[in-house]
């Protein structure tokens, strides 16, 4: 209310107040119209053929940068150039400290003093939770990181052509060839192994607590339907909380019915979002939750049916395990073949102040004893060695037999499929699917 | 003249940090949705209005239009703040008047015992609610001694015996109530403080029953003090995505927040997620001017007397 006094200040203000909105108003949409109106990335329109004769090819999407995409059929060998080689062979070792950028708690700390004794050098760690986080990080290069740690296919072309990583001089890496899986000596997406080393490898699959779901899921035809028949979980079962492993999920499912082999690295639009609609169908089927927890709410329960990460399952069974709950009741399966398979790098950094120190870091965490202690003593995720593998742990009393499968072996790792780099249009599809899937 | 500028000078290192803070930082937000990306998925923000592209604004916008997921987890964040504000009221209007007219000498330590929870980190709080709800734990098994159970599942509003924690919409509704209501409660005891006993004593001279004399001289007087605690719960709980993955995680109690954290946080579309928090920010924004003009209304009226 206002006072009568007030009225003829007020509506020459408030008159001011109009216009100057109008004004505004206007404005805008005049700026407005003269917009751009796109949706195509900066840059996205150079690299590829040129000329007459890229009229004759059909032409692949491009990766970052205007790279090429590395699949199981393009191999690609990165360069390397004068401005950026490795370093000589036979230099001493720098006294560090070493700056290790890695996940949180993904590597055993008691396995790292072991290293800090041997070389008498400390380890310095900087953490971060997901891999854009760590690209935008190491591209804005604050940080001189020695040691990057868990960087995988999704982002190696966003590594490379900001060049973020030193190539390495295998003369340190004796390890490499010595102890790791012959699929991974020298990977279609790093050809000669010249700028990443595997860390762990894992998969993905179902992790389901055997004492409460009553199916043999193992045993299934098709065992990704089981997610499809979870009404008696109702509320109990997940996916994970990834686009690219949770999308993925129904796209095996499909190629499991059909015997036809997925591309799980598609950009085909129509792919996607029929995966989208198929996860979709899970919220009616048994409120489907999306988390990443599963390693822990396994063990205690609070979930019974999960996609899952096979590392988790075994992370789960060696610390997650509640009072009295034997490690025996939680259960792993994951596919031969058309599934999901991942391998996590070790990397130098570009401007790495101790690359000797970081070369022998890899090759340490290569050797067999200490690949070995990492894995059953803290991380769970397993490392490619050529003598590691299920037989072994089981033999050792470390994990139940309900949980072999979740030992990712070498021919499961070739037949299934890496979850790689996708340009930016293709990256779009798969998020857009996905937020219309946990949107619900 | 001299105190007019210490009071400017005082009030200089918030404004500074305001425009810093807050008005930099948002415009670096409306710079990134109207901006584009770059081939490694970064944000290219475009500092220029002249230059805005608003292809990513529009593509929202059609999305929104054609009543497709971000309409969806919007029309489920206002739901689900709507209810925990009724009931934040409604459990903390009681309080806050016994509070602020009846406690006598124990409106100190009640005073005190209202901010307690503020102690204890919000995620710790609510950390623990998980533990309690459990299907074993101590509050479910609570819940279901006094009836509470059933008469959620009655009402459909829980899909089975200790199933909290199975993707709840009423479980994230009560988190929110749980977490935000002291917030709700304390501007609240300090507007009714306020009220003056004379006023409420006139009515009831005038003849007004205690219920009418309530509902006619003190409701709308505290009405100030109720909006803004609205708006302090209000605010948070539009942006809150914590809280429904903690407690929930199930696809149909995603809301907004969580959509902006997939988006920038855990996805590669930062440009989206910018359009998306600007959206929010000016749906804010309007709830803002509403609650200040109401307030700079009702100040009017008081300042009739």
């Amino acid at each position: 209310m206002q006072h009568p006094k007030d009225r003829s200040r007020l509506s020459r203000r408030q008159l001011l107040r109009g216009a100057a909105g109008s004004a505004i108003g206007l404005s805008a949409a005049g700026l407005l119209a003269g917009c751009e109106n796109t949706t195509e990335p900066i840059g996205a329109e150079g690299g590829g053929l040129s000329g007459p004769a890229s009229k004759l090819v059909v032409q692949k999407p491009l990766g970052p940068g205007g790279l090429p995409l590395p699949r199981p059929d393009n191999a690609v060998t990165w360069a390397i150039t004068d401005d950026n080689p490795p370093i000589k062979d036979g230099l001493a070792v720098e006294k560090g400290p070493l700056n290790v950028y890695n996940y949180a708690n993904y590597i055993d700390p008691a396995t790292v003093k072991r290293f800090q004794k041997k070389f008498g050098a400390s380890v310095k760690f900087a953490t971060y939770d997901s891999s854009d986080e760590a690209v935008a990080k190491l591209a804005a290069g604050s940080v001189a990181f020695d040691v990057v740690i868990g960087l995988a296919g999704t982002n190696i072309c966003n590594l490379i052509a900001q060049t973020l990583l030193q190539p390495l001089n295998h003369s340190y890496l004796p390890n490499l060839s010595k102890n790791i899986w012959p699929e991974l000596q020298d990977p279609f997406y790093d050809r000669g192994s010249r700028y990443t080393v595997p860390y762990v490898v894992w998969m993905d699959g179902i992790g389901w607590r055997n004492d409460k779901v009553r199916q043999d899921i193992a045993g299934m035809d098709v065992p990704w339907d089981i997610f499809w028949h979870s009404q008696p979980y109702r509320g109990k079962v997940g996916v994970l909380n990834d686009k690219r492993d949770g999308l993925s999920m129904p796209m095996q499912r499909d190629a499991m019915h059909t015997g036809i082999r997925p591309d799980l690295n598609t950009e085909d639009p129509a792919i996607i979002s029929k995966a989208g609609d198929e996860l979709n169908e899970l919220d009616g089927i048994c409120n489907v939750k999306v988390t990443i927890t599963d390693f822990q709410t396994l063990p205690e329960g609070k979930t019974v049916l999960h996609h899952a990460w096979s590392g988790d399952l075994l992370a789960g069974a060696f610390y997650y395990m509640p009072k009295g709950v034997s490690p025996d009741v939680l259960s792993f399966w994951g596919p031969d073949e058309n599934g999901v398979v991942q391998n996590d790098f070790f990397c130098i950094g570009r401007a790495a102040k101790n690359p000797v120190l970081a070369h022998e870091f890899l090759n340490f965490f290569l050797e067999e004893r200490n690949a070995y202690s990492n894995f059953v003593d803290y991380n769970g995720y397993v490392p490619p060695q050529n003598n590691i593998d299920a037989d072994l742990l089981i033999k050792r009393g470390l994990i139940p037999r309900s949980l072999t499968s979740a030992v990712v072996r070498p021919d499961q790792f070739a037949a299934n499929q890496e979850l790689l780099q996708l340009s930016v249009e293709g990256e779009r599809h798969w998020d857009d699917a996905w937020s219309k899937f946990t949107a619900g | 003249m001299g105190s007019r500028w210490t009071w400017r000078l005082v009030a200089l290192p918030g404004v500074a940090w305001l425009a810093v803070f807050f008005l930099v930082a948002f415009y670096a937000i409306v710079c990134v949705a109207f901006g584009n990306q770059d081939t490694l998925s970064q944000p290219v923000p475009f500092w220029n209005p002249l230059d805005w592209n608003v292809g990513y604004v529009l593509e929202v916008l059609r999305n929104f239009w054609h009543g497709e997921q971000y309409l969806t987890v919007s029309i489920r964040t206002i739901e689900f703040v709507a209810i925990a504000i009724a009931l934040c009221l409604l459990v903390g209007y009681p309080v806050a008047y016994y509070t602020a007219r009846h406690a006598g000498r124990w409106k100190g330590l009640l005073l005190v015992l209202l901010i307690l929870p503020f102690w204890i980190n919000y995620l710790m709080r609510m950390l623990a609610w998980i533990n309690l709800l459990a299907p074993d734990g101590w509050g479910t098994r609570m819940l279901h001694d006094i009836g509470i159970e059933r008469a959620f599942i009655s009402l459909n509003l829980l899909s089975a015996r200790g199933g909290w924690l199975d993707g709840q919409p009423s479980a994230v509704i009560i988190a929110f109530v749980y977490g935000y209501v002291p917030f709700l409660i304390l501007p609240l005891v300090v507007a009714l403080d306020r009220i003056d006993q004379r006023q409420i004593d006139a009515a009831r001279d005038l003849g007004a029953s205690p219920f009418s004399a309530f509902m006619r001289v003190t409701l709308p007087l505290s009405k100030v003090g109720i909006l803004a605690g609205c708006v302090l719960v209000a605010l948070p709980m539009f942006g809150d995505y914590y809280t429904p993955d903690l407690v929930s995680a199930s696809t149909k109690t995603n809301l907004i927040g969580n959509q902006i954290d997939q988006f920038t946080r855990q996805g590669s579309q930062k440009v989206t997620g910018a359009v998306l928090t600007l959206i929010l920010s000016l749906f804010l924004l309007l709830l803002m001017f509403y609650y200040l003009r109401t307030t700079r209304a009702a100040g009017k009226v008081a300042g009739e007397e």
